[in-house]
């Protein structure tokens, strides 16, 4: 009985076997794959890390082109500036010049006419005083002249103007520049830790928020549109008329 | 009315297109900050400043604490400061309210504007 049950077992056990080794059958190109694909992954793998770290290498170089952009621009900006300063000073001293022609012309509007009380009779020397007349510059040809200085002084005030636009740059390049020091500072963490094999927590880690500090508006725009400043003063105005609880309070006394 | 304006912002661009604007609108007196602390100092050393205009985003000290500053003094809680920034958004503008802002103006702005908003504050 017991030889029976021994070999029970032994047939059992045989089974047993035989699944594991049908089983094995199955399991083997399954892991044969895996072992292929694992050799095709892993130096694949390897390329991307090198590449994200060629890319973190290359990061910081990319703020400091950023941070020369700025300070280019903001340069080249002042000294359009300091030429615009130069050309508006040039106008206002040229508007004082023609301010000046302007009197003369009324002083000599007063002198041509005694002249012309002293020439009466004269036609001959009437004829040559007309002639020369047409030669002076008018106080219609001044005026316009005055229109003139006053256009182009105009437009060169709309140019400083304008360039309220490299500080808005400026501001949508600290944030760019702010947010590759970020990236930079995750690709790091994440190189580190993909040669420690733990992806998952750093995977997670990489949105990246803009700290409360920083001294930029990431959402600054050129728009020289007027409903901008329209909303503004239209909140404004809604916010001052809010009634204050103090207000209310006093209403149910 | 003889104002002498402080002028509070990080960007010299900006610092020179405000100045030159209020001189285009016939204000000529004014003292330049590069931040909230250099106008604070500016502010303290200068009894002449009755007028604040400042951006909000600079390093330092911002133009949001450099308000609370302002209003948390006794002797220039009724100093005119007027924000001239490039945040737009709604929280922030009520940021500046809370903080007692005396109005606030959106970059890139025009002499209309700023004119209109000095003169609406000095009319308060």
């Amino acid at each position: 009985m017991s030889l029976k049950n021994n070999m029970a077992d032994v047939f059992s056990k045989l089974d047993d076997l035989k699944t594991v080794f049908k089983f094995g059958e199955k399991v083997v190109p399954i892991i044969q794959n895996l072992i292929e694909f694992m050799k095709e992954i892993v130096p694949l793998l390897e390329q991307i890390n090198t590449s994200i770290a060629d890319s973190t290498k290359q990061m910081p170089k990319a703020t400091y082109q950023i941070n020369d952009v700025t300070s280019a621009t903001e340069l080249a900006t002042n000294e359009i500036l300091d030429l615009v300063d130069q050309i508006s000073n040039t106008l206002e001293r040229l508007e004082a010049s023609v301010d000046g022609l302007i009197e003369q012309s009324k002083s000599r509007d007063e002198l041509r006419i005694k002249l012309l009380n002293v020439l009466a009779g004269n036609d001959e020397a009437i004829s040559i005083f007309n002639e020369y007349e047409k030669l002076q510059i008018t106080s219609g040809e001044i005026d316009e002249y005055k229109q003139i200085i006053k256009s182009v002084s105009e437009d060169t005030y709309k140019i400083t103007l304008s360039l309220q636009v490299q500080d808005i740059t400026t501001q949508q390049l600290g944030a760019v520049n702010h947010l590759i020091v970020s990236v930079n500072n995750r690709l790091s963490s994440l190189i580190e830790n993909i040669e420690k094999s733990d992806l998952h927590s750093d995977i997670e880690e990489l949105s990246i928020e803009l700290p409360k500090d920083v001294h930029f508006d990431a959402n600054a725009t050129y728009n020289n549109r007027e409903g901008k400043q329209d909303a503004v003063d239209e909140l404004i105005e809604v916010e001052n008329k809010k009634t204050t609880q103090a207000e209310i309070d006093e209403l149910f006394k | 009315m003889d104002l002498t304006f402080l002028v509070v912002d990080d960007s010299v661009t900006m610092r020179r297109i405000v100045v030159n604007t209020l001189k285009n609108i016939g204000f000529v007196n004014y003292v330049e900050a590069a931040d909230g602390k250099e106008a604070l100092q500016k502010l303290h050393a200068n009894t002449n400043i009755n007028f604040v205009i400042t951006d909000w985003n600079m390093p330092e000290m911002s133009g949001l604490e450099l308000v609370k500053s302002i209003r948390g003094d006794e002797n220039f809680a009724n100093l005119p400061i007027l924000m001239v920034t490039t945040r737009g958004v709604k929280e922030d503008i009520v940021e500046a309210l809370k903080v007692k802002v005396s109005n606030y103006v959106v970059k890139p702005f025009t002499p209309a504007v700023l004119k209109d908003k000095i003169d609406q504050i000095l009319s308060q």
